[in-house]
């Protein structure tokens, strides 16, 4: 049994390395995406995930590194974003709307000017986990531990933020910002983790494990904390799968822990609904 | 304080198992029992296979009859790569979609054989494909579809042998005469019956541009491709399609020759608007009894059945 | 800049307040002392949210001039606490009802500074004060809303400003959750705490030492018993009232009547 579930990643480098790689991943995602669970900023990060794409396409063409793409398509998005905010109130859902597919667009057109047209325009969306190389790690741990620090630096205004932007506002903590540096954040994860999950997958890293933890969690600490764990045993329970069922990596991580959520809600609500009937039946035993 | 805490917890476990992880790959000893030779596609490990005989295992890793230029490994895949004996490439890019995996089994410390090492590389010329401004498919691009071409195989053959002594240890010299012999055999044979195309019929338009070699070899003018580009997965334009009918004009071309992956609906179109026959290729895959010899010869019967 | 220690807690000069380019009131006087406290009367859309909020700094004047504790809005955060209305999205928060008040002491304590005996003090006091002593420790989406609007309470008064912005505090509470909050505030009022609240309960705009009743518009602005006449009640919100041994008592809508009953 052990072997079963040691065993490739034992025997493996590039197994273990993509373990590790998944782990570096769900802790930078556990932290961020507790952030946009909490402040509703999943809008944002599937933005940003779609602006990605067609700045990797691009940079990838000119030979570029893609991270530099990658960087400039979610910076274009979050501006092109924030001018039709700014510009129009009635429409800037339908605008917003046609951005995101007018950017999937493009990057896909661009993909297909290149000769590897679908396999690299799956490797963008969908990452290359277990293709990762100790460079790319390397990139993700520093990521990983900037977005630790900033989180650490800026907890107070975050937490404030989340509770209420006018009271991080009155608290001295200038909204925009701590708004705008959690976007970078956001963008940062986005960004770094293509090479990992894809820019399409890496939303669903974000979603799926920090919303798992809201589901229980009490303090916001823990959250991030369960976040990170559910992300890394989402990532152990995919890579397993891949392995095992030759199925795509990166794809089985998302599935994993797109399954963890649901299963989580099912047992949280099976949990409430028993105790709700437990103290309902004391009260009618009293009554 | 928990809350800094909570935060460096995870990520000094993670700078732990980050340090251990970098530690150098573990290297194949010589003395591994029961390695394999893995072969990247199928042409190449039927050869490999009749070279090596039952004396050493030989894998194939895409499956026979998918597209070499897209296939993607899987984990189990990619772990047989890194622990292989010895790994057959083709080189050149064919196999596209195992570069990262190539790239594990290298860092990994596997040992390589690129085969387009070995025979003299040919480089997209005037005239092949259509250019549609697509940067790889610039004239002067290598060629990477050598399999085509008996001679290439044979000396493929020739410096495989020598490796193979070198790592497993193991003889096949005997045997590697005997393939080459064989090749040289079916190398004249489809020189004799190509000899006796007219000048005027030896003009090839194909799926995809992956009869460089033969037509360099038996003396064929590629004259346009109907996906223009080296491999299945570019799609062509309006554009495109006009200069190839255009092509096909000048050139009094009768037939088009389409393979897997070229798309159907643009084969008929061209045969209706061009007036000429469509004739199935098969040019990346064994038939079925697995030999390389049945597969070239059935190639060079299509193609000079079809321009007789 | 003079000591501030002696300036008021709000001085504005012909202040004009709204969104955009749009005035919702012009032309605001006002002048208050430290240790006293401003009721801001009227409907809703009347522009009491509007005024607390610029005064709060969230929102820029339109014109004018505007000093809160001698200083421009928002330059002195530690010392001025400000709580909005009724906040939905909040109760999605993991959090307890302490962390929510804990977060009061954010803007004493900065990005950096370490949490102190000072700041645990404060917490505590803004518990008792508030009695929420047995739901403290419980999460916020397991209280009901009277109970999370005390603990938003709680939250400014953990913050031991000097001046309190405080936008319809005792919406949903109970009779006896609104006694302390009054309570509350009569004794920081003594130990030299301002307080300018919005509201458009009568009562407790009375019990203020001034109120300016608006209706996009100054109705009236003095001292609270001037101030609360039944025809400038009924002008602000369209109400009939009259006093009845020295309390306004206020009675059904004004169906029409101009200038209504006196």
């Amino acid at each position: 049994m052990l072997d079963f579930l040691v065993g490739p990643f034992a025997g493996n480098s590039f197994m273990a390395n993509a373990l590790l790689a998944g782990i570096l991943v769900s802790v930078c995602c556990g932290i961020v995406g507790t952030f946009v669970v909490l402040r509703g900023l999943a809008f944002m990060g599937d933005a940003l995930a779609h602006g990605a794409l067609p700045g990797i396409a691009i940079a990838l063409l000119l030979g570029l590194p893609g991270i530099l793409g990658a960087a400039a398509g979610a910076l274009a998005m979050v501006l092109g974003i924030g001018l039709i905010t700014r510009r129009s109130n009635l429409g800037s859902d339908t605008a917003i709307g046609l951005l995101f597919v007018g950017m999937l667009a493009l990057g896909v057109a661009i993909v297909s000017r290149s000769r590897s047209f679908s396999g690299d325009l799956v490797r963008i969306l969908f990452g290359e986990i277990l293709g990762i190389a100790p460079a790319e790690m390397a990139l993700q741990f520093g990521a990983t531990l900037a977005i630790g620090i900033a989180t650490a630096v800026c907890y107070r205004p975050f937490l404030l933020l989340c509770f209420s932007p006018e009271q991080a506002e009155t608290s001295g903590f200038p909204a925009r910002v701590f708004h705008g540096i959690m976007l970078g954040m956001i963008a940062l994860t986005v960004v770094v983790s293509f090479k990992t999950v894809g820019t399409m997958l890496v939303f669903g890293m974000l979603l799926a494990p920090a919303a798992s933890a809201a589901l229980f969690s009490r303090k916001v600490g823990t959250m991030m904390a369960a976040a990170s764990l559910i992300g890394s045993l989402s990532t152990y329970l995919g890579l397993l799968a891949s392995y095992y069922l030759d199925i795509a990596a990166g794809a089985s991580i998302a599935l994993a822990a797109s399954a963890v959520f649901f299963v989580l809600l099912a047992l949280t609500r099976l949990f409430r609904a028993s105790r709700s009937r437990g103290s309902a039946s004391e009260e009618a035993a009293h009554a | 304080m928990t809350r800094v805490n909570r935060l460096a917890l995870p990520l000094v476990a993670a700078a732990l198992l980050f340090a251990a992880g970098c530690s150098p790959a573990r290297k194949e000893t010589a003395s591994r029992p029961a390695a394999a030779i893995v072969a990247t596609y199928s042409v190449l490990g039927s050869v490999l296979g009749e070279l090596v005989g039952d004396r050493i295992k030989v894998v194939t890793m895409i499956p026979n009859g998918l597209d070499v230029h897209e296939w993607e490994p899987s984990a189990r895949d990619i772990e047989a790569l890194t622990k292989a004996g010895l790994v057959v490439e083709n080189g050149l890019g064919l196999e596209g979609g195992m570069g990262k995996a190539l790239e594990q089994a290298r860092r990994s410390g596997a040992r390589f054989f690129t085969a387009s090492d070995y025979i003299v590389v040919r480089k997209v010329g005037e005239g092949e494909g259509i250019p549609s401004g697509d940067p790889d498919q610039a004239i002067g691009a290598d060629d990477p579809h050598i399999w085509t071409d008996p001679r290439a195989m044979k000396a493929v053959v020739a410096a495989l042998a020598p490796e193979i002594l070198k790592d497993f240890g193991i003889d096949v010299s005997g045997r590697a005469a005997d393939l080459e012999g064989r090749l040289d055999a079916l190398d004249a044979e489809i020189a004799d019956e190509t000899a006796a195309l007219p000048e005027g019929s030896r003009k090839l338009v194909t799926g995809h541009e992956s009869l460089g070699y033969f037509a360099q070899r038996y003396g064929f003018k590629l004259v346009g491709a109907v996906i223009p580009s080296l491999s299945t997965e570019a799609e062509g334009s309006a554009k495109d399609f006009k200069a190839l009918e255009k092509l096909i004009a000048e050139n009094g071309v009768k037939v088009v020759f389409t393979e897997l992956g070229t798309p159907q609906k643009t084969v008929d179109a061209l045969a209706r608007e061009a007036g000429v026959r469509a004739v199935p290729l098969t040019t990346h895959s064994l038939p079925a009894d697995g030999s390389y010899f049945s597969f070239e010869r059935d190639l060079a019967g299509s193609i000079i059945g079809a321009l007789k | 800049m003079p000591e501030d220690r002696a300036a008021s807690a709000l001085e504005t000069g012909s202040l004009s307040i709204g969104y955009g380019s749009e005035a919702i009131v012009s032309s605001l006087n006002l002048s208050l002392e430290r240790g006293m406290s401003l009721a801001l009367v009227g409907a809703n859309g009347s522009g009491k949210t509007t005024l607390l909020k610029t005064i709060a700094g969230l929102l820029a004047p339109l014109s004018g001039s505007i000093m809160v504790l001698g200083s421009p809005p928002l330059a002195l955060p530690e010392r001025v606490a400000y709580m909005g209305q009724f906040h939905p999205t909040s109760f999605m928060l993991p959090l307890r009802a302490i962390d929510v008040i804990r977060m009061g002491r954010f803007a004493a304590l900065g990005l950096f500074g370490k949490a102190g005996s000072v700041d645990e003090e404060a917490v505590e006091e803004a518990i008792e004060v508030m009695s929420l002593g047995p739901i403290a420790k419980q999460p916020l989406n397991a209280l009901s809303g009277g109970q999370r609007q005390r603990v938003f309470l709680a939250q400014a008064v953990a913050r031991r400003a000097e001046l309190l912005l405080l936008d319809e505090p005792a919406a949903g509470m109970d009779a006896s959750s609104r006694l302390g909050y009054r309570r509350y505030i009569e004794a920081a009022a003594a130990r030299g705490v301002s307080s300018i609240i919005a509201t458009h309960d009568i009562e407790e705009a009375a019990a203020c030492d001034q109120a300016l009743l608006l209706a996009r518009k100054v109705v009236a602005y003095g001292s609270g018993r001037e101030v609360l006449t039944a025809s400038a009640v009924s002008e602000t919100f369209g109400l009939v009232g009259r006093y009845e041994d020295g309390k306004l008592v206020v009675m059904e809508p004004d169906h029409g009547h101009c200038g209504g009953e006196d």
